[in-house]
């Protein structure tokens, strides 16, 4: 047992310099896999509402705005967002129609301003690249 | 005489809402009584409303601190239902992730211990070097908190060569970081002094009161599920648990500081052992009609999720019984004959998670003081024969 063990560090930290990043004028780099913000590619976009299934937070919605013209409208309200990015990971479609963008200084003084939405006609893909979207809906009746 | 003291649900000294009520004589506290339900959210309720994907992330915001333990004992339960295998690599990533988890809680624990105890230097010190192991985690998975690594399967990132490498160089900051506490922490005098005889829970009476982690490691029992029922991965890692003699809060500080020294074993075991291959495997939408019990060593201790499944996407009955819960009686224990000044200290020491505890009722006998916590099925069946029996009250009054 000795006394004061803890003061050589203390007295070697005065030289260095802070622990921490001096934030709104330097920003750290996200890493690659980072979850922001969702938004939808809607060329891709099949309407299949595999996202809005599974989305834990429930801030995806898919409605039908034209059923002769297939035309399709999704909001996604920020403010409920989650940023799980179970949403991408449901998407059957080959590149995602789903997608994460690695924003985090997303904060708003409004929820209501935090809401996005886009109006789309429901995409029709190739055979080759549809093959991968109806395979979760063969899966489906199996179990 | 003996007053009644109090604490909670809103204190200086509690992270998080919990309401204790001493009796005390003096300084010296001669019972306790532990109210719970303050904070409860209804989680399991709003489980059955939800498909087997969406709990996933509903499970993992039980706590911010483990979160990642509750979300890995539900999916290891929905995937013994799913009958599913998820691949070797996966459950490797899957588990280094729970390690890195149990590192980082440690250390805030370690942290808040040094607070409690009045080191705050050793708080601030310990904090900053719990970010290389934040950093680690949000490099891995891509966030700070809530990782959502998991998935029905398997999980959800992989890793490359270029983040094993940056893991191995963190797990070396940290194990010299981790060994430089554990020398300040023997040496240091006044510290020891503060936390050495506080808290006391003789091992009879761990056993007794079923405490569970550290706070049973402590008192000399080691329990440990990673040991005594290994799932996963833990059959093909080598580790020790870790256990101290001492039975008081030092014991605990002790087997948590030796805890993470034995994770960093097993985090750099698992880097070696990584198979290739995929990472997770597709997962069926519904789940066969069963039940099943899933075992988890959490950070705190032994997490429990009881799961029913009736042939549909969404569960049945979602139960959870989180490690705090199992350690309030043990506290209760500790409580007792100790100081009022000592309140906060043995309380930090369980390293309680009140947002986890929140789903189920104490029941605390007025007569004798004792206290057992009852499941709801439990309550409801009680309930039931003491309607059928009891006559029919008039000029009722409430009883306190």
């Amino acid at each position: 047992m000795k006394i004061a063990v803890f003061l050589p560090e203390l007295l070697r930290h005065l030289f260095k310099k802070p622990a921490t990043v001096d934030y709104p004028f330097k920003k750290l780099e996200v890493p690659k896999d980072f979850r922001g913000t969702p938004y939808l590619n809607p060329e891709m976009c099949i309407a299949c509402r595999a996202c809005e299934r599974d989305c834990p937070a429930e801030a995806i919605e898919i409605s039908s705005v034209n059923e002769a013209e297939k035309r399709f409208r999704m909001v996604i309200h920020n403010d409920r967002c989650i940023h799980c990015a179970q949403c991408v990971d449901s998407c059957p479609t080959t590149p995602k129609a789903m997608q994460m963008d690695s924003l985090f200084e997303i904060a708003c003084d409004d929820r209501h301003k935090l809401k996005t939405d886009w109006v789309y006609v429901r995409a029709v893909l190739k055979p080759k690249a549809a093959a991968p979207a109806a395979a979760p809906q063969a899966a489906e009746p199996k179990t | 005489m003996s007053f009644q003291i109090p604490i909670g649900p809103q204190h200086p000294a509690l992270k998080e809402p919990i309401s204790l009520r001493m009796t005390v004589e003096g300084e010296v506290i001669t019972g306790v009584d532990i109210r719970l339900g303050y904070n409860h959210r209804g989680l399991e309720k709003l489980a059955e409303d939800r498909n087997w994907t969406q709990n996933i992330y509903l499970v993992e915001r039980i706590c911010g601190i483990c979160s990642h333990s509750h979300a890995t004992c539900y999916v290891q339960g929905v995937e013994k239902l799913m009958e599913l295998a998820p691949p070797k690599r996966g459950l490797y990533i899957r588990y280094l992730v729970s390690e890195l988890e149990r590192i980082h809680s440690h250390l805030l624990w370690l942290g808040v211990a040094g607070h409690e105890a009045g080191f705050d230097s050793f708080f601030m010190y310990v904090w900053r070097d719990r970010e290389v192991v934040m950093d680690l985690l949000e490099l891995i998975t891509g966030n700070r908190v809530h990782y959502a690594i998991n998935t029905l399967g398997g999980v959800r990132r992989d890793l490359d060569a270029g983040q094993i490498a940056k893991i191995r160089d963190g797990l070396v900051v940290l194990r010299k970081r981790s060994e430089y506490y554990f020398h300040i922490g023997a040496n240091e005098p006044s510290f020891v002094a503060r936390i050495a005889g506080v808290g006391y829970l003789s091992k009879e009476k761990a056993v007794a009161l079923c405490a569970v982690g550290p706070t049973a490691r402590a008192s000399g029992w080691a329990r440990d599920v990673r040991k005594e029922d290994p799932y996963a991965v833990y059959d093909e890692v080598d580790f020790d648990v870790a256990t101290a003699d001492s039975c008081d809060v030092l014991g605990r500080v002790v087997v948590r500081v030796k805890e993470l020294l034995e994770s960093y074993k097993i985090c750099e075991q698992i880097l070696d052992k990584l198979p290739p291959g995929d990472i997770a495997v597709k997962a069926p939408r519904k789940a066969k009609p069963g039940e099943v019990v899933s075992r988890y060593e959490a950070p705190r201790g032994e997490n429990i999720h009881y799961i029913k499944s009736n042939g549909t996407d969404k569960p049945e009955r979602l139960k959870v019984r989180a490690p705090t819960l199992g350690n309030y009686p043990a506290t209760v224990e500790m409580l007792r004959k100790g100081f009022i000044a000592d309140i906060p200290l043995i309380f930090a020491a369980i390293d309680p998670c009140i947002c986890c505890a929140e789903r189920s009722v104490t029941l605390i006998d007025a007569g004798s003081g004792e206290e057992s916590v009852a499941r709801m099925s439990d309550l409801r069946r009680r309930a039931i024969v003491r309607h059928e029996n009891a006559p029919l009250k008039r000029n009722a009054v409430w009883p306190l």
